[in-house]
Parts: structure tokens; C-alpha cells; sequence
């Protein structure tokens, strides 16, 4: 299935970045197809496309702050977590959202 | 995507291995006395303060023994890291109750003109850190070249 994401830790420079690659290895080895954009100190890195978005099956949202453009993922099976939960158990956080889908 | 060089980004003479450190405290002094040293902050009190005050929203710990601790404020002068590997472990909040044996302590300033392209260097690194063998690497390293080479592909 198809993940799409964002990131976001309060300072933005360490935990945003570890939970997109944490989410994003995980993900690989479910054999999902997957992208995670980042919204850092360096400001919005991976972008997510329109199309990713209309392509995924779900949306994970990895954030400790306010992001930017929520609004792109109305209609959308959207999980929000902690960056914490996604760095720390990520593969049980991708198991979470296979169960949520179905598939 | 070509990734500019990490190797910017650290500083042989901001890391320390097998530091004798028995509390965060310990190893929070030790690391801004080296960035102070550098240039990388002009205050240790004031950038110290900034480091708490990021503690206490929540654990830095990341996990597999690394913490990854860091503080913003006007008195950094450059972005960049210190490191110190720990003779042993030491007590530190985690996401997985186990405590800290290397520490990567984070320097960033409140204002960012000219600093994009570190902060960048910086955020791979921390990508670098979600990788399992770049923490065993680091876990063991003994000077501050297998520091360096730790992070290197």
C-alpha cells in the first residue's frame, strides 16, 4: 500500500528528521511504497505532491507541533502521532496502519 | 539526490571519547566547554539554560543508548554538534527506558541567515541516527576518527 506523511518536532532539527527516515525504513521492509515530507527548521523538505496524496492509502502524520496545510489530507484516512512513537516503534506503528486499511 | 558532505559538519575537535561522565549534568558541562572552546557559542551558561529548557519538553533519548539532546539560542554562534562517547552509561530520559552511551549535543541559532545549508548537513545527520548500524558503529567508537567513520557510507 501507499504511505504518505509529515513530520514535524517542536525545534526541528533532529527528531523531524528521525522519524521520517525511522517511518520510512519501516515502512520499505512492509513493502509499502512511501514518502514523508519534513517540516523543519529548514523549512518544508520532500514535498508532498497533490498526486501522492490522491495515490495513498493512508496518512501518517508524525507531529509535535502545528503543521503547515493540514487541510490537503480532508477526506483522508489520517493517524496522527508523536514523533517519539514513531521513532520508537515504527514497525508496530506501520503494522497500525495496515490494520487501519485493511490491506 | 547528491548529499553535500557531513564531514563539514563535524568537528574533531568538539567530539570526546570515553569521557568518565556519571550524570547528563556531567556530560552536558563537558560538551559545552568544548563548544564554547570552538567558538560555537559565545555564553555556556546561557546555551546550557536553552538545553534544559528543550529537556524539559520531553526525552531526548532516542533510543539504542543515543541521546540526542539540543538547545536554540541567541547565543550560538555557529550550528554544529559536539559529541561525547561514554566510558559507561549513564541515566538519561528515553524513548525505551534504556540510558545514554553516546551523546550528540546540537547547537542551533535563533536566527537562521546564511545557516540553511548547515541546518540541512545537520538534519541528514540526524537521518544518519535512525540508521541501527550507525548507532552500533558509534556505540564502540574509541577516538574520534571511528566517531567520524561511524557516520561515514
Amino acid at each position: 500500500m501507499k504511505i504518505v506523511g509529515v513530520s514535524a518536532c517542536t525545534i526541528g532539527i533532529a527528531h523531524t528528521y528521525l522519524a521520517q527516515q525511522k517511518v520510512e525504513d519501516a515502512a520499505k521492509a512492509a513493502g509499502d511504497d512511501v514518502k514523508i515530507e519534513t517540516q523543519g527548521t529548514i523549512g518544508i523538505e520532500n514535498a508532498l505532491t497533490p498526486e501522492d496524496i490522491a495515490e495513498a492509502d493512508i496518512v501518517l502524520l508524525a507531529v509535535d507541533v502545528k503543521i503547515a496545510n493540514e487541510e490537503r489530507f480532508n477526506g483522508k484516512k489520517v493517524v496522527k502521532v508523536s514523533t517519539d512513537t514513531a521513532i520508537k516503534s515504527p514497525n508496530k506503528l506501520v503494522a497500525k496502519l495496515h490494520e487501519i486499511v485493511g490491506k | 539526490m547528491s548529499e553535500p558532505s557531513l564531514s563539514t559538519v563535524l568537528d574533531r575537535n568538539t567530539i570526546v571519547t570515553d569521557l568518565a561522565a556519571r550524570s547528563k549534568d556531567d556530560v552536558i558541562a563537558a560538551l559545552t566547554q568544548l563548544l564554547l572552546k570552538q567558538g560555537y557559542i559565545e555564553s555556556q551558561e546561557a546555551f546550557i539554560a536553552a538545553v534544559h529548557e528543550r529537556e524539559q519538553e520531553g526525552a531526548t533519548g532516542i533510543g539504542g543508548h543515543v541521546a540526542i539532546p539540543h538547545g536554540r539560542s541567541d547565543t550560538v554562534r555557529k550550528n554544529g554538534m559536539a559529541i561525547a562517547i561514554l566510558r559507561n552509561e549513564i541515566p538519561w530520559e528515553s524513548l525505551d527506558e534504556t540510558g545514554a552511551k553516546a551523546v550528540v549535543l546540537f547547537t542551533v541559532g535563533s536566527n537562521d541567515d546564511g545557516a540553511q545549508e548547515h541546518l540541512k548537513l545537520l538534519s541528514m545527520f540526524a537521518r544518519k541516527l535512525a540508521k541501527s548500524q550507525v548507532v552500533e558503529a558509534l556505540l564502540h567508537a574509541r577516538s574520534a576518527d571511528d566517531v567520524i567513520g561511524a557516520f561515514a557510507d
